[in-house]
């Protein structure tokens, strides 16, 4: 990713083999060695290296610059069955994304295990290797150190060209104007419980926003699949959402439900910070929400390792008016009680803690102070995720049962705050598990991956392998994008919030888009079958963009700090270049002596032939004419 | 490994071909059409051995009893097409009445020589794209490769030396066999298929682990043998035409 300030190229782009970096300008092939903390290279190579020994080998490159220069590119072993000796990987930062925090102490540690290696600056290729190219690679490896000597060695051949390093674009300013990168961004999705009715003269009711991001970050841009942080939270909501669209009587609460799904969040809370502008400039992305009336915020954060010892264990930090906040913590403890077979422990988080921790609440809080907000989290003063923003915080990471208690626990919570605390129809909420295995399966399992059955239900997927790297935005940003432009899972989420929040607009169900033009209608599941079924919900799509980026007549421009704006001094405006092919090839290679010597005798064998049918031929003709 | 390379395993394998083609073949166009004919009576050996032997397949690549098998009944097949094609050759009868017809002379023993040569270089010329040019295309390319079971040479170097051996003993092989027929010299006769067989049979000690070390040696005794006993047969027909004409003096 390009910086406004200064280039790194980290570019990243889509592919098996993820890569953080390049500049080179064409194919880089050095032979492989493996990495050994006492070793000097003698010449160019290729470095393979274990997970546990990754942020050892990038911390001597920063400080041996000799040691540096000669490495060609770095292969990282994928994490075998038997390394639990790992104790936390996290190449973000120790406090992620401090410049955004509405707090002073930058310097409090949310993420122990963070390094900050993802925001370096390198000048190589890394490649994360899958499991049998590790085995593969391993092998390779054993046999270049035992035949040292012969004419043969195994290579490995990089081929990562980045249009920004080849163009001579180094920073986000001039290759957005040279059109040789795009900017980091997408769709964030927010939907309304039940539908508002924008024409109506009702008085419009309070509102409580309950939000979650979908995208992750890491070294690998492939490989982000964040399941603890935000996939757990994204699960949670999606499962509430569910449980609460059976609910009777929806009309009737008190409050309005919002819930909103934002992108962007792991590159300078993108998404949150063009919501608030959107809402500011009262764009028809967020038409019908009146930010005015929004009472309170629940933020769900990484929610996936909230069990210890067989108690499902949450906490919840707060930031605002302590009346408000105090009635939502008040909601949470009866949702837990109404929940009674379940072992569960809600607590207010630690008052040592300086405030909420790294959140979208936290940027929405700098935009709007005076809104209360709470954000749900399973770690009171430090991360429980050890591997927050890496390859490794997958599957494995969560607890399914952690997740189908958080989000009853939001369902119960969220109905009692609407209802003014009136329980009448708690036990009536019920959060489907199966559904939240089956989240889990689609959103964060290659198998079934996106092609499972309940996205394939919504949308027809681009890709199977799910990744939550929020990608480029293509094309001109709107409140009605290009359905190809919009990524797998936001239009998962559209279509899934959109149905569930919905209201059959007629009794006949008629084939869409082209009947379904009327006020509050939607289109929705248009690519799973090909026609779609209309439906009255307020659903939309917002762009998730930075707020210093403007786009005009086809092109991006950055537009300059605005002091106004707090946080656009600490906008980086990440971009990501663009890219061709992205490949990686291992092979065998003779060295050149070897190739003229083989050149050499088959022009030999060619010559000596010819002389020896010259002769045999001079012979004969001589022996026949012996007469 | 490179262009350089590629076209070193080329040459290694084809240029004794491209040789005797330039000085002895491109001269005379019959000889040209001979060769071409020759290749693609080869080629459709293949095809139709292919075919045969597709009712059986998959079986377990370097197995010794499938790929003995393989080899006799290949070999087999080939030998008995020779003399078939040898009948059709005696269209140097033709030839010969041809010539009557235009005052011109007859054929005489070394262009009827050649004319097996030429055939028997199109057998060998056919074996050595087949079995070695069609795999010799990622030679040209950065990487190399190296079998298991050879790990001396590469891949390419042991295909390129056992063509360049089999083309050698299919051009020979031609001559001996043509003069075989025409003498009626049983010796010559079953000497052709016996070398064509025992050359192919050497070819499974690759299967072993570091065969290759000892097959391609005895391959290549297989085919100076053939050497040795063409250049015989040769002198011995022309030191007998020479006392026949000087005889006949």
């Amino acid at each position: 990713m390009l910086m406004d300030t200064h280039a790194y190229g980290s570019s990243t782009f889509q592919g098996k083999l993820v890569v953080q970096v390049d500049p080179s300008r064409e194919k880089v092939v050095a032979p492989i060695v493996r990495y050994k903390s006492a070793d000097e290279l003698l010449k160019s190579a290729a470095v393979l290296v274990s997970i546990d020994e990754f942020e050892i080998l990038l911390s001597r490159l920063s400080k041996d610059l000799d040691f540096a220069g000669k490495v060609a590119g770095i292969l990282v072993e994928s994490r075998t069955e038997v390394s639990n000796g790992l104790k936390g990987f996290s190449p973000d930062g120790k406090f992620p994304q401090a410049e955004f925090a509405p707090y002073q102490s930058n310097n409090f540690t949310w993420n122990p295990p963070g390094s900050g290696i993802m925001w370096k600056a390198y000048n190589f290729p890394v490649f994360l290797l899958s499991r049998t190219s590790t085995l593969i690679l391993q092998e390779v490896v054993m046999k270049n150190e035992k035949t040292k000597k012969s004419n043969t060695e195994n290579v490995a051949e990089f081929n990562v060209v980045m249009q920004t390093t080849k163009s001579g674009t180094h920073d986000s300013d001039s290759c957005l104007k040279e059109e040789t990168c795009l900017p980091l961004g997408g769709y964030s999705v927010w939907s309304a419980l039940p539908p508002i009715n924008i024409s109506s003269s009702q008085k419009s009711k309070p509102v409580i926003v309950t939000m979650t991001s979908m995208d992750s970050a890491s070294f690998f841009r492939d490989k982000s699949l964040g399941a603890d942080s935000p996939i757990s939270g994204l699960i949670t909501l999606l499962a509430a959402v569910d449980a609460l669209s059976y609910l009777d009587g929806l009309d009737e609460l008190n409050k309005q439900l919002v819930f909103v799904v934002l992108t962007g969040e792991s590159w300078g809370y993108l998404g949150t910070r063009r919501f608030v502008l959107e809402a500011d400039q009262h764009s028809d992305s967020v038409r019908g929400l009146d930010f005015a009336m929004i009472e309170t915020v629940m933020e769900i954060g990484s929610v996936g390792k909230g069990l210890s010892n067989g108690v499902k264990t949450f906490y919840s930090h707060t930031s605002g008016d302590t009346l408000a906040t105090n009635e939502t913590f008040q909601a949470l403890l009866r949702a837990q009680d109404s929940l009674k077979t379940e072992s569960i422990k809600i607590s207010m988080a630690s008052t040592s803690n300086p405030g909420v921790p790294p959140s979208s609440l936290m940027t929405f809080l700098r935009k709007k102070s005076q809104i209360s907000g709470v954000v749900l989290e399973d770690f009171d003063t430090s991360f429980t995720n050890k591997f927050y923003h890496s390859h490794l915080d997958d599957l494995s990471n969560v607890n399914s049962s952690a997740i189908v208690t958080a989000a009853s626990l939001v369902a119960r919570t969220l109905y009692l705050l609407a209802n003014d605390q009136n329980a009448s129809a708690i036990n009536a909420i019920n959060v489907n598990a199966s559904l939240v295995e089956e989240l889990l399966g689609c959103l964060l399992n290659c198998k079934p991956g996106s092609s499972c059955e309940l996205m394939k239900h919504y949308i027809s997927p681009s890709a199977t392998c799910p990744s939550h790297y929020v990608g480029v935005i293509l094309g001109e940003p709107s409140s009605v994008p290009y359905p190809a432009y919009v990524s797998d899972v936001s239009r998962f989420v559209w279509n899934f919030l959109a149905s569930k929040t919905s209201i059959f607009s007629r009794n006949i169900t008629s084939a869409c888009p082209n009947d379904c033009n009327g006020v509050g209608e939607l289109c929705i599941r248009e690519e799973a079958d090909g026609k779609g079924i209309c439906v009255i919900s307020t659903t939309r799509y917002v762009p998730a963009y930075s707020t210093r980026l403007k786009y005009e007549s086809g092109s991006w421009t950055v537009l300059p700090y605005n002091s106004s704006e707090e946080m656009s001094a600490a906008d980086p405006v990440w971009t990501e270049s663009n890219w061709d092919t992205i490949s990686l090839r291992v092979y065998k290679v003779q060295n050149t002596a070897y190739d003229g010597l083989i050149l050499l005798s088959g022009i030999v064998v060619t010559v000596l032939t010819y002389l020896l049918i010259l002769i045999t031929r001079a012979f004969i003709r001589k022996a026949l004419k012996w007469d | 490994m490179t262009v350089a390379a590629g076209i070193g395993y080329t040459l290694l394998a084809l240029g004794p071909s491209l040789s005797l083609f330039i000085a002895v073949i491109a001269k005379k166009p019959f000889l040209i059409l001979t060769l071409l004919s020759s290749t693609l009576v080869w080629l459709i050996s293949l095809i139709v051995l292919s075919g045969l032997w597709r009712a059986f397949l998959p079986f377990k690549t370097g197995s010794l009893w499938p790929c003995t098998l393989i080899i006799l009944t290949s070999v087999a097949f080939q030998e008995a097409l020779r003399p078939l094609f040898w009948k059709i050759y005696k269209l140097e009868d033709i030839l010969d009445a041809f010539a009557d017809r235009v005052s011109k002379p007859r054929l005489f023993i070394t262009d009827k020589m050649q004319i097996a040569l030429a055939g028997g270089m199109g057998h060998g010329v056919a074996h050595a794209v087949f079995f070695c040019l069609s795999l010799l295309t990622p030679a040209f390319g950065p990487g190399t490769y190296y079998v298991e079971k050879c790990s001396q040479m590469s891949f390419f170097l042991v295909s390129a030396v056992i063509a360049l051996a089999f083309v050698t003993i299919h051009t020979l092989s031609m001559v001996i066999a043509f003069n075989g027929y025409a003498e009626g010299n049983k010796v010559d006769q079953y000497f052709v298929p016996a070398v064509h067989l025992i050359a192919a049979m050497l070819t499974l000690v690759n299967l072993a682990q570091g065969g290759c070390i000892i097959g391609i040696p005895l391959l290549y005794i297989m085919a100076l043998l053939t050497m040795g006993h063409c250049g015989k047969m040769v002198w011995r027909r022309l030191t007998e035409i020479r006392s026949r004409q000087g005889s006949s003096f």
